[in-house]
């Protein structure tokens, strides 16, 4: 290296080694910058590295490319390149530049392929690291906040379904109460056949009734459904219900528990008995499907309004 | 000859096998190697000047690299690493340039 080789050897033979090193370069640029000519410099270099050169140059047994005092630097270049010499220089400095390309190749290879993280500072790092700690802990609130969230609605909207199924199953228990849906299951055929035309309607109300007591869900006589509000009229020409003409005979399907409802009708002094003494005939027979299809409107009432809304 | 074929030979393997440096290199190998890149561009314009010693030459790469690395431990136990490293970089850089500056002048006479 120039700078602290021409020193340790500028000493002796010159004061100014010290200069030599600082002053190297200076002079080497001074004129470039200046414009100075060459001629300048050209002249002060050997003026002044000659000198050392001189007396160093039998001390030294590297001398790599010193033939003569007057060669150029190119020529020494030249030299020092073209034949390949084998001494003991040019391995050390061979090792040396090993070390070098080794390192600059590494350096190169570990700045180039391992982003930005690789050259960040101490101080860097751990504010990039608080700030992905911030991050990850707002996500993780956020997921959490979701979560929730969608847990929520979940509940919600598994309430609103069971909510609904009631409300369905309701409607359609009040559907079947109120005569608006049609309803099927076991239960039994009663049929009164009237063929003097002496039973009135207070014996249908009876047998109604009866039946009613016994736990009948769903009743329709002849083509009418019998609910809450049901009367029965007796006119001139016959039995009405609920507005409608019923003519003998009259058959109640009737939706119960058979073996309550049958008995309920054949015990002594029942409706059947009873009816037997008016001229009529009842003939009860269960059945495990009756169904009962006869519809009435819904009707919306005028005044009453749910108290629960 | 040989030492370029050295440097060449260096950078070959370098990339090639990828060794792994420790981490404990790791901070201070950016700096050694500009160091290193200063001494050996003093060594060529030594050579060109006619001076060139291998003995100087390995005793300066050497300090070069051991006295870059000293002052960027040096700035990391301070708390001042990177504008000690910037400052070293900063001189290595300009005395790089005049050798470089040097060398221009015996090669290019120019």
């Amino acid at each position: 290296m120039s700078d602290e080789e021409l020193p340790e050897r500028a000493v002796t033979p010159e004061s100014d080694g010290v200069p030599e090193s600082a002053g190297a370069p200076e002079r080497a640029e001074t004129p470039g910058h200046s414009g100075a000519p060459e001629p300048d410099d050209a002249p002060a270099r050997p003026g002044k590295t000659l000198p050392p050169e001189v007396p160093a140059a039998p001390a030294l047994d590297a001398g790599p490319a010193k033939p003569a005092p007057g060669e150029t630097g190119r020529q020494r270049l030249l030299a020092g390149l073209w034949p390949p010499r084998l001494s003991r220089a040019q391995l050390i400095v061979a090792l040396l530049l090993f070390v070098l390309g080794l390192g600059l190749a590494i350096q190169v290879r570990s700045t180039s392929d391992s982003g930005a993280l690789r050259g960040a500072r101490q101080e860097d790092l751990v504010r990039i690291l608080t700030e992905l700690d911030n991050r990850t802990q707002r996500l993780q609130d956020e997921k959490r906040r979701l979560e929730t969230q969608r847990s929520e609605l979940e509940t919600s909207s598994n309430q609103a379904e069971e909510a609904r199924k009631q409300t369905e199953q309701k409607a359609q228990q009040l559907g079947v109460l109120a005569g608006t849906v049609a309803a099927q299951g076991p239960g039994i055929n009663l049929t009164i056949a009237d063929p003097k035309g002496g039973l009135e309607a207070d014996k249908l109300l009876d047998t109604l009734q009866e039946l009613r007591a016994a736990g009948a869900e769903a009743i329709q006589i002849n083509d009418v459904r019998v609910v809450a509000d049901t009367y029965f009229t007796q006119g001139s020409d016959g039995i009405e219900i609920d507005g409608h003409k019923v003519v003998q005979p009259y058959r109640f399907k009737v939706i119960g528990n058979p073996q309550d409802l049958e008995p309920a009708l054949n015990i002594p002094g029942g409706v059947v008995q009873t009816l037997k003494k008016e001229q009529a005939t009842a003939d009860v027979v269960r059945s495990e499907k009756i169904v009962v299809d006869a519809l009435r409107p819904s009707k919306q009432p005028d005044y009453a309004r749910s108290s629960s809304q | 000859m040989i030492a370029v074929l050295g440097l060449v030979v260096g950078v070959v393997v370098g990339l090639v096998v990828r060794p792994v440096v420790p981490t404990v290199v790791e901070p201070y190998l950016p700096i050694a190697v500009v160091a290193a890149l200063d001494a050996v561009f003093g060594g060529l314009r030594a050579m060109l000047d006619g001076i060139f010693d291998d003995k100087v030459f390995v005793v300066s790469f050497l300090s070069n690299v051991v006295v870059a690395a000293l002052i960027v431990f040096l700035g990391d136990k301070l708390g001042v690493g990177a504008q000690l490293s910037t400052g070293v970089v900063v001189v290595l850089g300009i005395r790089i340039f005049s050798n470089a500056a040097a060398i221009r002048r015996h090669v290019f006479r120019a």
